[in-house]
């Protein structure tokens, strides 16, 4: 069976510089969500600018529907391929108010027969009270409120999210990604989210486009993504492990010079006697006071639940480790901190 | 594969491209088709002009040109400087009674000058009261070509000079003179070290503007009988029956002037940076001048409005009660039927062609459209005179070509003078819509689009309501153009057809100036009426 | 609403049958009023275009065969010459016409309606009658007139014919040492209209000026004001060369255009204008004199005409032939 929407070996490129070679990505299901991730200037809003029709493709091939929408021949229209596209800026129209805004879509006609009621949607994107001012009356991240719910109720076939939330304050943000998700899957919308927060990417993706330096460089699930990075960019891309260089020793171990034997299984197959670089996550590693393996603490940092300890280990190697900020004792910058051997981790991810 | 082209335009793009190259070409064709194809240095007179007399006028021209601009320099800045920064008397009425100065043509403000110092003119009438005959004639300026000519242009110009570097005053997100003063500058130094820097995109384009119209101007030059470039284009024509030297000449001022429009838009472009910076706009708080300041920085704006505007006001004034003359009452009235008529027939005409090229350029992003429609603001660079004798040889030339007979539509008819117009005044609708085009975001544009809107309904629903106003101002702009324009109006005109300009010159070029007074001023009274609007609609300080 | 300014487009440009087209390069309100009279007399409407010269010439040229251009009346023979010889005027044919203007003043294919002479002005109060009594164009290049002449700029159309006919009379290289001559006695830099010149003798800042006999017609009618009127009244104009062949003279004139369709009513016209009422008309609003015999001719008292002796020695036509030639050698002289 084919895939409700399909990106088949597209370059990317936009009047700028950016370009992104060879894409291939999909929605296999209407009505699944999928997200792109990727850091700032990469070119993740083009390839949304792409999809929707504003920009043209002269490499590859990108089908809705059954139907092809873009080749390096053939275009249709933005106007006519029923894919709405909610900006990061401003897009509300400044002539209009905000309800006007909100409605001007609303009259599309679309094959797809779906009620999303306006009520429902002021009330869920909490817009109750801006209805009647201007565009340039209202915040940034209201304006983005606003613009999702244009887009929403024009009734796209496909609808296309360039970082919604980014505007929009901490405090109201969850509780809007909550709604919106939900709305999404209750009505069925196939969605393409675009953002460079990896944890709004997990939380909508179903599955994930991680770009970096001109290419695709893993589209899967978040899970495999986060604990299976196909390459050190993914790994990378997350920045909260750290590389070792260690030898592999047999089939489950491997040996650093100074944490000694790790074990594990292995994600990917080594030959015994190959230097690799192992990626070691923050909660890979055990805190243990007992321990005999100790490292000096350099750098400590709070994230409400946890803590992160930053423990030298080598001139060259820093390695993270996550401990519960309810555990007995905190540790200060200088003091010297345990890790509990032997080290297991579950999944050896080695490049 | 597709066997399909690339369908990149569609009916109704393809429909808005054509149109706008075509209207884009009809604008350009008669200045450049005419001018450039009927060049030749090969004749007698262009051998004798350039061997003696190019280098003559060359200079004049550029003499004239510094001049101006040194002088609209001075004035524009400095009063735009007092007004924005000081607390004076009468300071909000300065603030916008010295935009009144645009209400005066140059050619009225000479017809003034040397009526009121001539010898036993106006000003010798006054002190006739009071000193003998032969001291007066020993104290009377003498108003040379080149003198009269300087300040009738700076004295009617200066105005894009004030208005410019006011605005961008406006939009500073800081008092300057206060951060001079922390930096422990002095008051000039403020003055020449930050705040005409912190101006100086707007700066260039006032002065661009003013150097644009005293090259093309012919009206003030040849009636204080300076010879400059302009008047070495009518000389060729006149005396030699040289129409081809005419052409190189206009092509050589066309270039000229063209490069300072190239200038003009370069520094528009920073200035939208420079502006940008400043989203947070403070109210500035005025420094309260005290003592002789005070007094000085009232009387520094008072005369230049005096000079600039009442001084012509009152002569006029003056000359139509002391020499009332038989202009009839139905005659006044008639005029002003033809001024409003030309005014919204053109007006509308220009505003819609210009709104449709500059809406064509903006969604389809065509080089090739988008170089034309740069092209064709071109005309107004050009001395009307020459643009109504392109537009005659056009029709002509088109007729010859195609076996029409459709000159006869546009030469002498009220089609044709609109056609002039619209040729001249073009660029001034066209920048206007274009400057705000730029400031309206391009993903409004594709938001509409992914609604559904196709382009046509994007230009009705999103961009119409969205400009609505600014036509309104360019409206207002081409008019008190309109009502200035000689050149062009006398030649194009219908039978019998007269404006108030016309009828000045009439009287004016029978050496009758003071029989001009009245048609004067009824052109002062319709500019000024028009810059009061613009001034309420637009201009008043945003809180 | 667009129904609407169709309509007046269509109003606007529709014409009435009887009618004639007058292109004219004279901007004076007598000359409509005048015409008026002839609407009132024969019911034939004057339709009137003003413009520069060469302006109407080019449009008429270009429009050709669809030219609306009945008349075409010119401020100069130099214009009118220029107009024939783009061939623009079928000829006159008309025997009233021949036997009221003199040949010196007419030709096949145009016919002067006015006549104006270039003068010297002096102020009595600086000059005795007995230096200036005799004197010529000539004259004007001798040294004792040195820094004493006030005069307008060469690309004044006036100053051209006069240098023109001087050119036909003496030849170039004497043209040539003259206009050098006379460039030296300017009194100052030219610049200003003919009244300005004349003003200029009045307040004694220059000895002689040279300038169009109606400027100094229109000071004393006091259309000016009085101030203007009593400074012509210090002034006394003199014709020059009045021992020999005659002070400069040169005419407004009209001709009837090829393309015409009116040639007759045009015609008709033409004859109009050159009847005692309509020249004396002329003679007391634009201050010009008369081309037909003045017998019948009313004038105001300051208007001057048949009081001397004009040059009828050379056609006026050459001051359009030599026009060119004679503003080539004026800047050579460096007169500005």
């Amino acid at each position: 069976m084919k895939n409700f929407f399909d990106v088949k070996n597209v370059t990317f490129s936009s009047s700028s510089d950016h370009k992104l070679i060879d894409v291939t990505f999909n929605i296999k299901n209407p009505g699944d969500i999928i997200s792109i991730l990727g850091p700032s200037g990469v070119g993740k809003t083009t390839i949304l600018r792409t999809i929707a029709g504003l920009e043209k493709i002269y490499k590859g091939e990108i089908w809705l529907n059954n139907s092809l929408i873009s080749s390096k021949d053939f275009f249709i229209e933005p106007e006519k391929r029923g894919i709405a596209l909610s900006f990061q800026d401003n897009s509300l129209f400044p002539h209009l108010n905000v309800y006007q805004n909100l409605i001007i879509g609303e009259k599309r006609k679309s094959k797809i027969k779906r009620k999303i009621k306006l009520e429902e949607c002021i009330e869920l994107f909490q817009l109750e009270s801006l209805l009647k001012k201007f565009p340039h009356e209202i915040s940034a991240g209201e304006a983005q409120r606003a613009s999702l719910v244009r887009s929403l109720l024009s009734n796209p076939s496909l609808l296309l999210l360039d970082e919604p939330f980014s505007n929009v304050d901490i405090g109201l943000k969850e509780k809007l990604q909550v709604n919106l998700k939900n709305l999404l899957k209750e009505n069925k919308i196939s969605t393409i989210i675009v953002t460079h927060n990896y944890e709004e990417a997990f939380y909508f993706g179903g599955k994930c486009c991680l770009f970096s330096k001109n290419k695709l460089i893993q589209f899967d699930n978040p899970y495999n993504i986060y604990h299976f990075p196909a390459s050190q960019d993914v790994a990378n891309f997350f920045n909260k492990g750290a590389f070792l260089n260690a030898k592999v020793i047999s089939d489950n171990e491997l040996e650093h010079n100074i944490l000694g034997v790790i074990k594990g299984k292995f994600v990917r197959k080594f030959k015994k006697g190959d230097i690799v670089k192992l990626l070691v996550q923050p909660e890979d590693l055990i805190h243990s006071d007992k321990s005999n393996l100790k490292f000096k603490i350099i750098d400590k940092r709070f994230l409400g639940t946890n803590f992160i300890y930053f423990l030298k280990v080598s001139a060259k190697e820093i390695l993270p480790v996550l401990v519960h900020s309810h555990h007995i004792h905190q540790h200060t910058i200088n003091e010297y901190f345990g890790v509990k051997t032997p080290i297991i981790i579950k999944h050896l991810v080695c490049f | 594969m597709f066997a399909k082209k690339h369908k990149s335009f569609n009916f109704i793009d393809r429909s808005v491209y054509v149109f706008s190259l075509i209207i884009s070409l009809l604008i350009i064709a008669p200045i450049f088709g005419v001018i450039l194809g009927n060049i030749s240095v090969d004749n007698e007179y262009f051998k004798f002009f350039s061997q003696t007399e190019l280098v003559r006028y060359t200079k004049n021209s550029l003499f004239i040109l510094i001049s101006v601009l040194f002088i609209t320099f001075f004035l524009g800045t400095f009063s735009a400087y007092l007004v924005s920064f000081y607390e004076f008397p009468f300071v909000n009425f300065f603030k916008y009674s010295l935009l009144l100065s645009f209400a005066i043509p140059p050619y009225i403000f000479g017809y003034t000058l040397s009526g009121f110092f001539e010898n036993y003119g106006t000003f010798y009438s006054i002190l006739n009261y009071f000193l003998d005959e032969k001291i007066i004639n020993s104290i009377l300026p003498n108003l040379g070509p080149f003198l009269g000519s300087i300040i009738s242009l700076s004295l009617t110009l200066f105005g894009y000079v004030f208005i410019l570097t006011r605005s961008s005053f406006l939009n500073q997100s800081k008092n300057l003179i206060e951060v001079g003063k922390n930096l422990g500058f002095t008051t000039f130094d403020i003055f020449f070290k930050i705040i005409l820097p912190s101006a100086r995109p707007a700066i260039f384009i006032g002065l661009s503007l003013v150097g644009m119209e005293t090259l093309a101007d012919f009206g003030t030059v040849s009636f204080f009988g300076l010879s400059t470039f302009t008047t070495g284009i009518y000389n060729s024509w006149f005396i030699f029956d040289d129409l081809k030297t005419a052409n190189v000449l206009s092509f050589l001022l066309l270039f000229f002037i063209l490069t300072l429009f190239v200038l003009e838009s370069f520094f528009r472009k920073n200035m939208k940076f420079h502006n940008s910076t400043s989203s947070l706009k403070r109210k500035n708080e005025k420094i309260n001048l005290k003592g002789t300041k005070r007094i000085l920085a009232f009387l520094f704006c008072f005369t230049i409005f005096f000079i600039s505007f009442l001084f012509p006001l009152f002569q006029m004034l003056f000359w139509s009660f002391t020499f009332p003359n038989s202009f009839d009452f139905l005659e006044i009235i008639s005029i002003n039927f033809n001024s409003m008529k030309l005014i919204f027939f053109a007006s509308t005409v220009i505003i819609f062609l210009s709104f449709f090229v500059n809406f064509g350029t903006r969604v389809l992003k065509s080089n090739v459209l988008s170089f034309f429609s740069n092209l064709s603001i071109a005309g107004y660079a050009i001395p009307g005179i020459v643009i109504s004798v392109a537009i005659i040889t056009f029709f002509s030339l088109i007729d010859n070509l195609l076996h029409l007979s459709i000159k006869s539509y546009f030469i002498g008819s009220l089609a044709g003078l609109i056609f002039g117009y619209v040729i001249r005044f073009y660029s001034i609708s066209f920048n206007t819509i274009k400057t705000v085009y730029l400031k309206i975001n391009k993903t409004i544009d594709d938001s509409a689009l992914l609604l559904g809107f196709d382009k046509l309904k994007i230009l009705k629903k999103i961009h119409f309501p969205l400009l609505k106003s600014h036509f309104v101002f360019a409206f207002i702009l081409i008019s008190i153009e309109i009502i200035k324009e000689l050149p062009i109006t006398l030649i194009l005109r219908p039978f019998n057809f007269e404006t108030f300009s016309t009828k000045a010159f009439n009287m004016a070029s029978n050496d009758l100036i003071e029989a001009a007074a009245v048609p004067s001023l009824f052109i002062i009274l319709w500019s000024s009426l028009l810059i009061i609007l613009s001034i309420k609609f637009f201009l008043i300080d945003k809180k | 609403m667009f129904k609407v300014f169709l309509f007046l487009f269509i109003f606007v440009n529709s014409a009435t049958a009887n009618e004639i087209n007058l292109f004219t390069s004279r901007h004076y309100e007598s000359d409509a009023r005048l015409f008026k009279k002839f609407t009132d007399q024969t019911g034939i409407k004057i339709n009137i275009i003003s413009g520069k010269s060469k302006i109407l010439e080019k449009r008429i040229f270009e429009e050709g065969n669809n030219s609306k251009a009945d008349i075409l009346f010119l401020a100069d023979a130099g214009a009118l010459y220029s107009a024939q010889n783009k061939n623009l005027f079928s000829k006159i044919k008309s025997e009233f016409i021949k036997k009221k203007v003199p040949i010196s003043l007419r030709n096949d294919f145009w016919v002067g309606i006015t006549k104006r002479s270039r003068i010297l002005y002096y102020n009595p109060n600086f000059l005795s009658k007995k230096e200036i009594e005799d004197i010529s164009y000539e004259d004007l290049s001798d040294k004792k007139w040195l820094n004493s002449i006030a005069v307008r700029q060469s690309n004044n159309i006036y100053n051209q014919s006069l240098v023109a006919s001087m050119l036909e009379h003496n030849g170039v290289n004497n043209t040539k040492k003259w206009l050098e001559g006379l460039v030296n006695n300017f009194a100052r830099s030219p610049q200003g209209n003919d009244r300005a010149q004349i003003l200029m003798v009045a307040s004694g800042e220059a000895k002689l000026a040279i300038a169009n006999s109606y400027y100094y017609a229109l000071m004393l009618s006091g259309k000016k004001g009085i101030e203007q009127k009593k400074a012509a009244e210090k002034v006394i104009p003199i014709f020059p060369n009045q021992l020999n062949r005659g002070a400069h003279i040169n005419i407004s004139g009209a001709g009837i255009i090829k393309f015409s369709k009116n040639k007759k009513k045009a015609e008709k016209f033409l004859e109009f204008l050159l009847t005692n009422d309509s020249q004396s008309e002329f003679c007391s609003n634009s201050f010009e004199y008369p081309v037909i015999d003045d017998k019948g001719v009313d004038k105001p008292e300051y208007n001057l005409s048949s009081n001397f002796k004009e040059d009828t020695s050379i056609d006026v036509s050459i001051y359009g032939k030599r026009q060119a030639e004679a503003f080539k050698l004026m800047k050579k002289a460096g007169w500005n």
